[in-house]
């Protein structure tokens, strides 16, 4: 005979404003089984999860029903409670009777009748629990990190220098990402190679760490602190180990006219080519699509005037097989190009603005890689048109971004910020030249950010214009901006030299391939999703994958390189134990009854589900059963919706169960 | 009339501006169509669409008129064809609102004392030529070339706005004149105001604003190098020929830039005779610039 205890919740008001707690809890004091029922104005309250304790003890319980909110919220904390009375946390069961009554009914006396009856279902179903034990899965100590920006970077070096080995992963020949091509940063205006090229080469040297460049994501199998990552390493048609990085191999390459990517296409690279001076590793690689040997099987010159002999064409992208126990994403951002409408996007495309056809019109990126020292120009503010140094520029914030209109609802919250310091630098650099700047609204939070901002405008004299550009157009070498002042009430139009627009920030491309890749969730705008934006900022609802820098949504640096500690420090936590506790809830596979139909490997989202075979003493072959990995399941319980001979179960919710509290009503 | 096998075959809304201030357009629309062989049928009886000024006074009047004319046009077989830019886009308008607002809907069909009928694709010239009759078969027509000839293609506000309402072509960089007067041979000029409004009906209560909006427009066309505008609108035609003496006077800059409706080029260059396009009626005198080319 089983003795019950049921605990009804008031939660403050929230339940008992609509629910009669009182007449609840005397009904299940009358459930057959039920041996003690109470209702308190707090449960999850200390003295509520003592009155718990207290009554598991005096009264002999053996199953406790806890009627409160979803089981989302406190089944932890009352599974707990029940363990520490000296019951097993699996004989506590929660009853639903907030998301799935108070709040969502009106009319007091049949809310009070639909929580009696959610009550004596689930002392039904507590009445036929079972005793569970905690699965334990080993963990490999050792985290994956996709992305070598300054998050994949910040990351990778926290975790190592913990002590636990890193694999890095960037999809560039070169780590740095976009904080590599930045010229100086807001708020304090330090050079953004100074701070960020000694953490290129830290991660280079650190023992600890395996980088792998010019590599991608290709595969990703396993759960938490077992996952077994296929990494591609693209080829190079150089071997590292070889190559001294003299770069004989790019001064001689004979083609010379190739868009720089990494300077915004202002300058030109060769075929062989490192992304940049301060690249790490400084291995150049062939771009094959450009290089004549690869189009026409002429040239080689590389090839000869290799000194160690590291060039190879023959060379073939490696698969290698990289196991991990956690994954750091940081796949960062990409800027919005008004240059053409995105293919496949809900984003409809800007289209205005010149349409990337007036060549003084350039966005944010661009400008950073005219105001770098190691810029194509040295640092020397001019105009990719013509070279003139120009004397009055235009900056347009807001392009796209906040503009539901054109399919970004967002605000991209570092062009504010960004503009406010071009227009410094740019005034460093051209002490007799102006600049303007038409904006939405200035939005500046975060330590000394509205200082700068204000510096801009006091000090460096940038003139803010409130209101938007309509549109602008070339007139002779000039282009020519309409706007409005809205402070003011007038049309403002501007004939400037060059435009800067700060474009949105928009993730990766590829971001959503990356992500079905790892089984983890992201918006409509392909930004990936935190499994709570207040409590779990950089989880993943994926257990062991994390969240760091612009894949997750627009930051800045300090953002970024907060979060990617944050990460680093989830994956610490995760690596301190040697085995993992995983929820006892998964599938078991009833071997007697199953035919091997295997119905349930079909429809398993995990893959959890494998094929086994039962063999005699000697070896033979029986015949071949379902079986469920119970470190991947997922606790679904698709499988055993879908076995035509009932033969899974799901642990904690069996058909006897199911049925047990269907019978109750 | 019975229209003849594969034979494109329209109903015709003129609207007033085409029996009265711009003669010369709808002059040369029935030349140009005739000698493309597509048939042309004038709704019976249409009235006024309200044009721009009603629905700024009252927007059910405006979507009654429209509605009236929409139900008149099912007497005549074919798509609706539009010459006017303001009649194109008040009846688009009308399609519009009325298609998913029961409520207006009602209102209307009230008004007009019948059903309102929203089926009949509303087209304007421009769209019926590039896509129904293509732009093949429109250069295989041409009797003339208009080749040396260096057109600004103006659409001004109305044709491709607001972007979910005429849909004829892209909001912020349309092409359709441009492949429309290119495929008779025209050569047509880059130049940056040709979506800029002409100023429109303040030509009546603020001349100043539709001096300045015009004067840039031609400006921005003559830097470019054009020999004429071109344009499919009746009331920017008024703001950009009409005024243009007027413009010059205020500017002290001489444009002398011929302003020509669409398909008064158009039926040039299939053949129609000068004297049937109404080139006379023009303020600004195209015939020097036309013998100049060799088209007359």
């Amino acid at each position: 005979m089983s003795r019950i205890g049921v605990f009804v919740c008031h939660c403050g008001e929230n339940i008992s404003r609509t629910v009669d707690v009182e007449k609840v809890a005397a009904e299940a004091a009358r459930l057959p089984g039920v041996a003690y029922a109470t209702d308190y104005k707090y449960m999850c309250s200390d003295p509520g999860q003592s009155l718990l304790k207290k009554a598991v003890a005096e009264q002999q319980l053996d199953g406790v029903v806890v009627a409160a909110c979803s089981p989302r919220m406190h089944e932890k904390t009352f599974r707990a409670a029940a363990k520490a009375a000296g019951l097993n946390p699996f004989l506590c069961e929660m009853a639903n009777i907030r998301e799935h009554c108070s709040w969502v009914h009106e009319n007091r006396e049949e809310a009070t009748a639909k929580a009696s009856d959610i009550v004596a279902m689930m002392v039904a179903r507590v009445k036929k629990d079972r005793k569970l034990v905690p699965i334990t899965v080993p963990v490999t100590k050792r985290a994956l990190v996709i992305g070598g920006g300054i998050a994949g970077i910040q990351a990778a070096l926290d975790i190592a220098d913990a002590g636990h080995q890193v694999v890095l992963v960037e999809r560039e020949p070169s780590i740095g990402g976009h904080m590599a091509q930045l010229s100086e940063t807001f708020p304090t205006l330090d050079c953004s190679q100074c701070i960020m090229t000694p953490k290129m080469v830290d991660v280079a040297n650190h023992p600890n760490i395996t980088l792998h460049t010019y590599a991608e994501i290709e595969n990703v199998d396993g759960y938490i602190g077992n996952f077994q990552v296929t990494v591609r390493k693209k080829a190079r048609s150089v071997i590292e180990e070889k190559c001294t990085g003299c770069g004989i191999c790019s001064a001689k390459c004979p083609q010379k006219k190739i868009p720089n990517t990494f300077d915004r296409q202002l300058g030109t690279r060769p075929a062989i080519y490192v992304p940049f001076p301060q690249a790490v590793p400084n291995t150049p690689v062939i771009d094959r699509e450009n290089c004549t040997w690869f189009k026409s099987g002429k040239c080689g010159v590389c090839q000869k005037v290799c000194g160690p002999g590291a060039i190879d064409y023959d060379q073939q992208d490696q698969l290698l097989v990289e196991p991990v126990g956690a994954i750091v994403v940081a796949t960062g951002f990409e800027l919005y190009s008004i240059a053409e409408k995105p293919k496949g996007s809900p984003i409809k495309g800007y289209g205005e603005f010149g349409h990337g056809k007036i060549p003084d019109v350039i966005d944010g990126l661009t400008f950073e890689r005219l105001a770098s020292a190691s810029g194509p120009t040295g640092g020397k503010i001019v105009r990719p048109s013509d070279g003139r140094e120009p004397k009055e520029v235009v900056f347009i914030q807001c392009v796209g971004s906040r503009a539901r209109e054109k399919g970004i609802s967002y605000c991209s919250k570092i062009c504010c910020m960004y503009t406010a310091k071009h227009t410094m630098l740019y005034k460093h650099k051209v002490h007799d030249g102006q600049a303007y700047v038409f904006f939405m609204d200035a939005r500046t939070p975060g330590k000394n950010y509205d200082e700068f901002w204000r510096r801009a405008v006091e000090e460096e004299e940038a003139v803010y214009i409130r209101g938007m550009v309509s549109r602008l157009y070339q007139k002779g070498d000039k282009v020519v901006v309409m706007g409005s002042d809205i402070a003011v009430g007038v049309q403002v139009e501007i004939e400037a030299d060059l435009v800067v627009l700060a474009t949105a920030v928009q993730p990766r491309p590829g971001a959503d391939t990356l992500a079905q890749k790892l089984g983890i969730s992201y918006d409509k705008y392909h930004f990936y999703s935190e499994a709570h934006a207040k409590l779990k900022p950089v989880e993943c609802a994926t257990a062991g994958i994390y969240l760091a820098g612009a894949c997750q949504g627009p930051k800045d640096i300090p953002d970024t390189v907060s979060q990617a500690s944050a990460a680093a420090a989830k994956v610490m936590t995760l690596f301190a134990k040697n085995e993992l506790e995983r929820e006892p809830i998964v599938a078991k596979v009833n071997e007697k009854n199953c035919v091997a139909c295997l119905a349930c490997k079909k429809v398993c989202p995990y893959g959890a589900v494998e094929e086994k075979e039962l063999r005699d003493r000697q070896g033979n072959l029986i015949r071949v059963v379902a079986y469920v990995n119970p470190g991947v399941c997922g606790g679904c319980g698709t499988c055993q919706a879908t076995c035509p001979s009932k033969s899974v179960e799901l642990d904690g919710y069996t058909d006897e169960q199911i049925m047990a509290m269907i019978e109750s009503l | 009339m019975t229209p003849a096998r594969n034979q494109l075959i329209y109903s015709y809304y003129p609207g007033c501006s085409l029996h009265a201030s711009a003669k010369e357009y709808d002059e040369s629309t029935r030349g140009l169509f005739k000698a493309l062989r597509i048939g042309l049928v004038e709704v019976p009886d249409w009235l006024c669409c309200g044009a721009t000024p009603a629905h700024n006074v009252d927007e059910l009047l405006s979507l009654s008129l429209c509605a009236k004319n929409l139900a008149l046009a099912e007497e005549v077989p074919g798509d609706l064809a539009v010459a006017c830019a303001a009649c194109f886009s008040r009846l688009k308008v009308t399609q519009h609102k009325l298609a998913d607002n029961d409520d207006k809907r009602r209102q209307v069909e009230y008004a007009i004392a019948g059903q309102v009928n929203l089926a009949k694709p509303v087209k304007h010239l421009l769209e019926i030529l590039a896509r129904d009759f293509g732009l093949d078969r429109l250069t295989e027509a041409v009797k003339k070339s208009l080749s040396g000839l260096k057109v600004a293609c103006y659409y001004g506000c109305l044709l491709t706005r607001p972007p979910e309402v005429p849909q004829l072509d892209c909001t912020e960089a349309p092409t359709i004149m441009e492949r429309v007067i290119g495929a008779v041979g025209a050569e047509t000029v880059a130049w940056s105001h040709r979506l800029e409004c002409c100023g429109a009906n303040f030509t009546l209560s603020r001349p100043g604003v539709v001096l300045k909006l015009s004067s840039e427009i031609l400006a921005s066309a003559k830097a470019a190098g054009a020999d004429c505008l071109m344009v499919a609108c009746p009331l920017c035609h008024g703001n950009l020929d009409i005024r243009q003496k007027e413009i010059e006077e205020v500017t002290g800059e001489r444009f002398d830039m011929p302003v020509f409706y669409m398909t008064q080029l158009l039926a040039l260059a299939v053949g129609v005779a000068p004297n049937k396009l109404g080139l006379e009626s023009m303020i600004v005198n195209p015939q020097p610039l036309l013998k100049k080319k060799g088209l007359l």
